[in-house]
């Protein structure tokens, strides 16, 4: 049975303290975890943005080399990254580089802790960035407040394609998809066979849909599938040896395409779809029943398209 | 207290509309404003004829999402279904809007619900207010919030296609088993508000029957959104169809077109 998690891990120190102090001095205290030889991960809050967890909500991976780490995703603010470096500096060597997995805030807005390293991303991951980082920007400001303070969304320099590649005498498998958004960079540690996934896998959160392509997904999810991997990380969620990522993720976008064909198939209207609320079996997921809300929203049109023949046009 | 909306024909739809507040205001009291806001007496005034008597009601359903998490395509549907006295109007404003007045529908023939989407830059309620001669100006709403917790992408702004590309392309269906009509049309709906983009937006959509009488009419108001989809309800004879759907623009155009069973 999924229960939605509602220790924060960065969310919880903070709400101890008053909220004028929480105000304005926000901090995010990281729970590093070495999930595999050299191998760290940082796990988000299983939550939506919102003040209580700073944005910090996806998960980060930091790989040990002999150059410092590798850092895969940079956080969802330039506070969050700067506790991010701090990390890494103190524990792993500094920094080798930096590799963003796509596009969504949550995944790069850190970066500027890290600009004095190459950051890395998919070439139309790098274009999202730069045309949506204002508007993504303001949305993130006005939810998060004081934790966005100083943040100045720092695009990849640097493109990247699939295949292997060495930094820092570790070895990489790139491997370049797509379907959770225009562009998913997912990552095979060959030293340890940890797969990292970025948000082409979710578990025990809700997906959030709004690049999503469900069709070119599901491909990304197979090829993935294919690798043999000794542990997965997920973009959201916890780290798993098993495969649980894989059928959560693709069970949840097939209800979603059932639910939303369906109802596009009966005449329903969006808002009702909306409110008649996330499939029963996923209710309970983190960021639900609010992503299911967003995601109607986003991708309502993908199936109203379908369901409405085409009966007229200009008299 | 049952309504028109279909969420029950969903798994768990039922309960989950139920949790989600039905699409009721909170109403405390007939002759108080639930949503408290100053433009309700202005908006009474201006757009609905300034009504001697007037009621928040619980039986004006308006189901909205809580945020606008795509601000130009927000969802809305009004379900008067449940008032027991006349509906001949319903009349749609947005508090905070810089043009509050987003559509009149006239019913009718057709059940007193609607389906559409709206623009939504500020947060602020959105009402929905049943108008007929010798009764009172029934009101029910939502309070949207104009920025969600989303924002997995909040904004993500999607670049526009350009609008003579399939323009006035319309695409519907009748669904006879529950008397639902849903149309749409390809259609810029510029407010006239943003720089160097003159207005141009659908100004009346009316659907007619197979002898051409018609069924129910919209005057539609620049705060519609960019391709709009209209939800309709019609009873069981006019459901088996055919429904003609005749609609025209601010600058000439018009369109047609006709869904059957």
């Amino acid at each position: 049975m999924i229960t939605r998690r509602t220790a924060l891990l960065t969310g919880t120190a903070a709400l101890l303290t008053p909220l004028a102090a929480r105000a304005t001095d926000p901090g995010y205290h990281l729970k590093p975890a070495e999930i595999a030889d050299g191998v760290w991960l940082i796990e988000g809050a299983q939550d939506s943005f919102a003040p209580a967890n700073g944005g910090a909500i996806c998960n980060i991976v930091m790989l040990r080399t002999d150059q410092g780490a590798v850092v895969i995703d940079s956080g969802g603010t330039a506070l969050h990254g700067a506790a991010l470096r701090d990390f890494a500096d103190q524990r792993l060597g500094g920094v080798a580089a930096t590799l963003n997995t796509h596009h969504h805030p949550d995944h790069w807005f850190g970066n500027q802790a890290f600009a004095d390293r190459p950051i890395l991303a998919l070439p139309a991951t790098r274009g999202l960035q730069a045309q949506n980082a204002q508007a993504l920007s303001e949305g993130l400001y006005r939810i998060l407040g004081g934790w966005m303070r100083g943040t100045v969304p720092l695009p990849a320099a640097t493109a990247v394609t699939g295949g292997n590649m060495v930094i820092g005498g570790r070895e990489l498998r790139l491997l370049a998809l797509s379907g959770h958004s225009q562009a998913d960079l997912a990552l095979l540690d060959p030293t340890t066979g940890t797969l990292i996934a970025g948000d082409l896998l979710f578990l025990d959160r809700a997906p959030s849909f709004p690049d999503a392509d469900l069709d070119a997904w599901r491909g990304a999810l197979d090829r993935l599938a294919a690798i043999p991997a000794s542990g997965i990380v997920p973009g959201h969620g916890p780290f798993m040896r098993d495969s649980r990522a894989f059928a959560q993720t693709r069970a949840y976008l097939d209800a979603f395409q059932d639910r939303l064909g369906r109802a596009a198939d009966l005449g329903l209207a969006p808002a009702e779809t909306l409110a008649a609320g996330p499939m029963p079996e996923f209710a309970g997921l983190g960021a639900n029943p609010e992503e299911y809300h967003r995601a109607v929203v986003q991708r309502w049109r993908d199936f109203e398209d379908m369901a409405l023949p085409l009966i007229g046009g200009t008299a | 207290m049952m309504s028109a909306f279909l969420c029950d024909r969903l798994a768990n739809g039922a309960a989950a509309l139920a949790q989600y507040g039905g699409g009721i205001a909170p109403v405390t009291a007939p002759d108080s404003d639930p949503f408290d806001s100053g433009m309700w007496e202005l908006h009474r005034l201006e757009y609905l004829g300034d009504p001697p008597d007037w009621r928040a009601d619980p039986r004006m359903r308006v189901l909205t999402p809580r945020n606008a998490e795509d601000a130009s395509h927000v969802p809305i549907m009004v379900d008067a279904t449940g008032l027991t006295d006349p509906v001949t109007r319903i009349v749609i404003t947005i508090d905070y809007s810089p043009l509050p007045l987003a559509l009149i529908f006239h019913p009718g023939r057709a059940l007193p619900l609607l389906g559409f989407g709206v623009k939504y830059e500020i947060a602020g309620p959105i009402r929905a207010t049943a108008l007929a001669d010798g009764v009172p100006a029934r009101m029910g709403g939502a309070f949207i919030d104009a920025m969600g917790g989303g924002c997995s992408a909040p904004a993500v702004a999607h670049t526009r296609p350009d609008w003579q590309q399939g323009f006035g392309e319309m695409r519907g269906r009748l669904f006879p088993d529950s008397g639902r009509l849903r149309v749409n049309i390809r259609h810029p709906m510029d407010t006239g508000l943003a720089d160097g983009i003159p207005a141009h937006h659908l100004t009346d959509l009316q659907l007619l029957d197979a002898q051409g009488a018609p069924i129910a009419r919209i005057e539609l108001r620049h705060p519609v959104e960019e391709n709009p989809t209209l939800t309709f309800a019609l009873p069981p004879d006019l459901a088996l169809g055919p429904v003609r759907i005749e609609a025209r623009d601010s600058n000439g155009y018009r369109f047609s077109g006709e869904v059957r069973a």
